[in-house]
C-alpha cells in the first residue's frame, strides 16, 4: 500500500511538475518572440534611420560638388573672385563631408565600394580637373575657357551626378529590401507570438480544467462526503477517482468512514449487549423473586397454620418438617443464585491446582451412597490417579450436581453407574441414572436456569440451578459437559477436563 | 406409596395418565372421595407445589370438596368433569402457563362462568390474570386467612348468583 502511494503521489506531482515546466517554457518561447519581433522592428527603425543619414550626407556631398562647380565656372568665366566664393567654402568642407560618408557607407561591402568609387571619382575630379582648371585661370583665364576644358569638367561632373544618382538608388533599393524584410520577419514573428500567447492560453486554460477534474471535483466530493459523515450517514463512500495523493484521499476518506461504521456498528452491537445483559438481568431477579417466594409460600402459610389452628401432634410435625424443608431450600436457592451470579459476572475465582477428579468422585459418592437406600452407586475408576487442574470445591460441586440428579429424578431407585476414565488428553466422568429421563421438548433447554420441567409437580426439590452451575464451572476449567437422555429409561450426564500435564 | 388407588377414581386415571406410583406425592393428588353431595361445594386446586395445595386445603378448611391437579392440561380435564363452583389457579405451571389455561377456561362453553382464583408469585402478575378474566388475585406468599376470605366471597357470590 505504501508503495503503491509512494508511487501515485508521485505520478501527480510529476503530472504537475511537467505541466507548469511546459507551460513556463511556452510562456517564455512566447515572450522570446514577442522580444525577438521588437528587435527587428527596432532594428528596422535604426536602419531606416541610418539609410536616411547615408541619403542626408550623399546629398550634402552632391551639393558640395555643385558648389564646387557653380564657383568654377563663375570664377573662369568672369575672372572675378568674389564667384569664387562656393569653391572656396565647398572646398574647405569637402574632406570633413568625405570622411563622414565614407564613415556612413560603410555598412556592408558592396556599399562600401560604391561609396569608395564615388569618393575616388569627386578626388579625382577636385584634384585632377578642379583645382588645375582653378590655379590655371588665375594665371591665364584664357586658357581655362577653352572648350576642351569645359567639357572635360562638364563631363566628370555629369559622371559624378551619375553615380550619386545610383548610389542614392541603390541605397533606396537596399534600405527598402531590409525594411521589407525585417517588416516580415517582425510581422512573422507577432503572429508566431500571438499564436504562442493563445497556445499558453488554451494550455492554462486545459492545465486549470485538469486541476479542477483531477484534484479540485474529487476534493469538493471529499469535502461533501465528510459533510454527510459528519450529518450521520456513516454509509457514504466515494468512488476512489483521481491520481495519486488525490486517489489517496478518496480512499483513505473511505478507510475512515469504513472505520467510522464499523466502530458504531461495534458500539450498537455493545450497547444491544448491555441491553439484552440488563434484560436479562431484570428478568432473572424477577423470577429469582418468583423461586424464592414459592418456598416462602410454604414456609409463611405453614407457619399461620401453626399458629392459627389446632392441629394434632402428627400434623404438627409434618407442617414443621415442610417448614424445615422449605427454608432449607431457600437457603440454598440464595447460595446457587450468589453462584450463578458470581460465574456469569466471571468473578468466581477457580483455583488452579493439581486435582486428582478420581478421589474427588470417590468421596462425593460416599457421601450420596448413605443418603439413599433405595439407589445401588456402581463406581468405576482406574487405578491410577486422573489429574485436571482446577478447584477442587468447585469439580466436588459439579459432581455432587450431577449425582444429587441421578437420585432425585430416579424416584423408584436404581443403579446410578458412575465412572472416571482417561481418554488421551481428556478425563471424562460420567454418571448414568434409571429415572424418569429427560423429555425431548425440554433437553434443549436442561441447561438454562431455573429450568425444571414437570419436577416441582412431580415433587423432586431443587432450584434449577445446578445444571447452569455445573456447566458454568466445567466451562470455567476449560472442559464440556453434555449429557443423552430417553424419557422414561434414565439419564446420562457426563463432563470431560482436559488432562493435566503430570510435571 | 401407601394411597389406595380405589381413591383416585375416575379423575386419577385422565390427569395422571404416567404410572401414578412413581412419584412420592401422587397420593395428594386427588381427595375427593366421594361423588358430591349437592350441599358441598367443590374445588379445583391447579397449583403444581404439593406442599402449597395442601395449604390451598389447609386454609379453606372443612367443608369443601377437593380436586388437585399438577399442571394445566389434568386441570381442565378434571375441571370438566367435576365442574367445580371455584377453581384455584397457580401461573406458574409447567408445560402450559395458569394465564393459558384461564383463557381456555373462559372459552369453554361448561366453564366460562366458573369463578376463578389466581396465585402468584410473579410481582405485578394481577393486572395481567384479572385482564385475562380471573375473578380474584392472590400474591403468594399468603395468609392462610386472606386467600379463604377471597375464596369465600367467591364461592358464595357464586352461590347468590344461582
Amino acid at each position: 500500500m505504501a508503495r503503491r502511494t509512494d508511487r501515485s503521489s508521485a505520478t501527480l506531482s510529476a503530472r504537475l511538475m511537467a505541466g507548469s515546466a511546459l507551460l513556463a517554457l511556452l510562456v517564455a518561447a512566447a515572450f522570446g518572440v514577442f522580444i525577438f519581433a521588437v528587435r527587428t522592428l527596432d532594428d528596422a527603425t535604426k536602419r531606416e534611420r541610418h539609410t536616411k543619414a547615408v541619403s542626408a550626407e550623399t546629398l550634402q556631398l552632391e551639393r558640395l560638388v555643385l558648389d564646387l562647380d557653380t564657383g568654377l565656372r563663375g570664377f573662369v568665366l568672369t575672372g572675378r573672385q568674389d564667384l569664387l566664393a562656393p569653391w572656396t567654402s565647398a572646398r574647405a568642407a569637402l574632406p570633413q563631408s568625405l570622411r563622414s560618408f565614407r564613415r556612413l557607407a560603410s555598412t556592408a561591402p558592396a556599399e562600401r565600394r560604391r561609396a569608395d568609387t564615388l569618393v575616388t571619382s569627386i578626388n579625382q575630379y577636385v584634384d585632377g580637373y578642379a583645382v588645375p582648371v582653378v590655379d590655371i585661370a588665375r594665371t591665364n583665364p584664357d586658357a581655362a575657357r577653352t572648350e576642351v576644358v569645359s567639357q572635360e569638367g562638364a563631363r566628370e561632373l555629369a559622371d559624378i551626378r551619375s553615380r550619386f544618382a545610383d548610389f542614392l538608388s541603390t541605397e533606396n533599393a537596399l534600405a527598402a529590401a531590409r525594411t521589407s524584410t525585417a517588416q516580415r520577419r517582425s510581422d512573422a514573428a507577432i503572429a508566431a507570438a500571438i499564436a504562442g500567447m493563445i497556445a499558453s492560453a488554451l494550455l492554462i486554460a486545459g492545465f486549470g480544467l485538469y486541476l479542477a477534474r483531477s484534484i479540485a471535483r474529487p476534493v469538493r466530493e471529499v469535502a461533501e462526503g465528510a459533510t454527510r459523515l459528519a450529518g450521520g450517514d456513516l454509509a457514504t463512500r466515494l468512488d476512489p477517482q483521481g491520481v495519486g495523493e488525490v486517489e489517496e484521499l478518496t480512499q483513505a476518506f473511505n478507510r475512515m468512514a469504513e472505520r467510522l461504521e464499523a466502530g458504531r456498528r461495534e458500539l450498537e452491537e455493545q450497547n444491544k449487549r448491555l441491553r439484552e445483559s440488563e434484560r436479562a438481568k431484570s428478568e432473572l431477579v424477577s423470577v429469582v423473586a418468583h423461586e424464592l417466594r414459592t418456598p416462602l409460600a410454604s414456609v409463611l402459610g405453614f407457619t399461620s397454620v401453626l399458629l392459627q389452628r389446632e392441629v394434632t401432634d402428627e400434623q404438627r410435625r409434618e407442617y414443621l418438617n415442610i417448614i424445615e424443608a422449605q427454608a432449607r431450600r431457600l437457603g440454598a436457592l440464595v447460595n446457587d443464585f450468589l453462584d450463578v451470579q458470581r460465574l456469569e459476572e466471571g468473578k468466581l475465582s477457580i483455583a488452579k491446582e493439581l486435582v486428582d477428579i478420581g478421589s474427588v468422585v470417590r468421596e462425593q459418592t460416599e457421601l450420596f451412597a448413605g443418603q439413599s437406600p433405595k439407589h445401588l452407586l456402581d463406581v468405576s475408576l482406574p487405578p491410577t490417579p486422573l489429574p485436571v487442574r482446577g478447584d477442587s470445591n468447585r469439580l466436588a460441586q459439579v459432581v455432587a450436581n450431577l449425582l444429587s440428579n441421578a437420585i432425585k429424578y430416579s424416584p423408584l431407585g436404581g443403579v446410578v453407574r458412575v465412572a472416571g476414565k482417561r481418554d488421551d488428553d481428556v478425563v471424562r466422568v460420567s454418571i448414568q441414572d434409571e429415572g424418569v429421563g429427560i423429555p425431548a421438548d425440554l433437553q434443549r433447554e436442561i441447561f438454562g436456569k431455573f429450568v425444571r420441567g414437570q419436577a416441582t409437580a412431580e415433587g423432586i426439590e431443587g432450584s434449577g440451578l445446578g445444571l447452569a452451575i455445573s456447566r458454568s464451572l466445567v466451562e470455567a476449567h476449560g472442559g464440556s459437559i453434555d449429557f443423552e437422555s430417553t424419557k422414561g429409561r434414565g439419564s446420562t450426564f457426563w463432563f470431560e477436563l482436559p488432562t493435566a500435564s503430570s510435571g | 406409596m401407601l394411597c389406595a388407588n380405589e381413591s383416585f377414581r375416575v379423575a386419577t386415571v385422565e390427569f395422571r395418565p404416567r404410572t401414578t406410583d412413581s412419584y412420592t406425592d401422587a397420593c395428594t393428588v386427588v381427595t375427593a372421595e366421594a361423588e358430591p353431595t349437592a350441599a358441598e361445594k367443590t374445588v379445583l386446586v391447579c397449583e403444581d407445589d404439593p406442599n402449597l395445595r395442601t395449604l390451598v386445603r389447609l386454609a379453606l378448611g372443612e367443608g369443601y370438596r377437593f380436586f388437585e391437579a399438577p399442571d394445566g392440561p389434568s386441570g381442565l380435564a378434571l375441571a370438566e368433569r367435576t365442574r367445580p363452583d371455584l377453581i384455584v389457579l397457580d401461573l406458574m405451571l409447567p408445560g402450559q402457563s395458569g394465564l393459558d389455561v384461564l383463557a381456555e377456561i373462559r372459552h369453554s362453553d361448561e366453564l366460562a362462568e366458573t369463578p376463578v382464583l389466581v396465585m402468584s408469585a410473579w410481582s405485578y402478575a394481577d393486572e395481567a390474570a384479572l385482564a385475562a378474566g380471573a375473578d380474584a388475585f392472590v400474591p403468594k406468599p399468603f395468609d392462610p386467612d386472606k386467600l379463604r376470605e377471597a375464596a369465600l366471597e367467591l364461592l358464595e357470590g357464586d352461590g347468590a348468583a344461582d
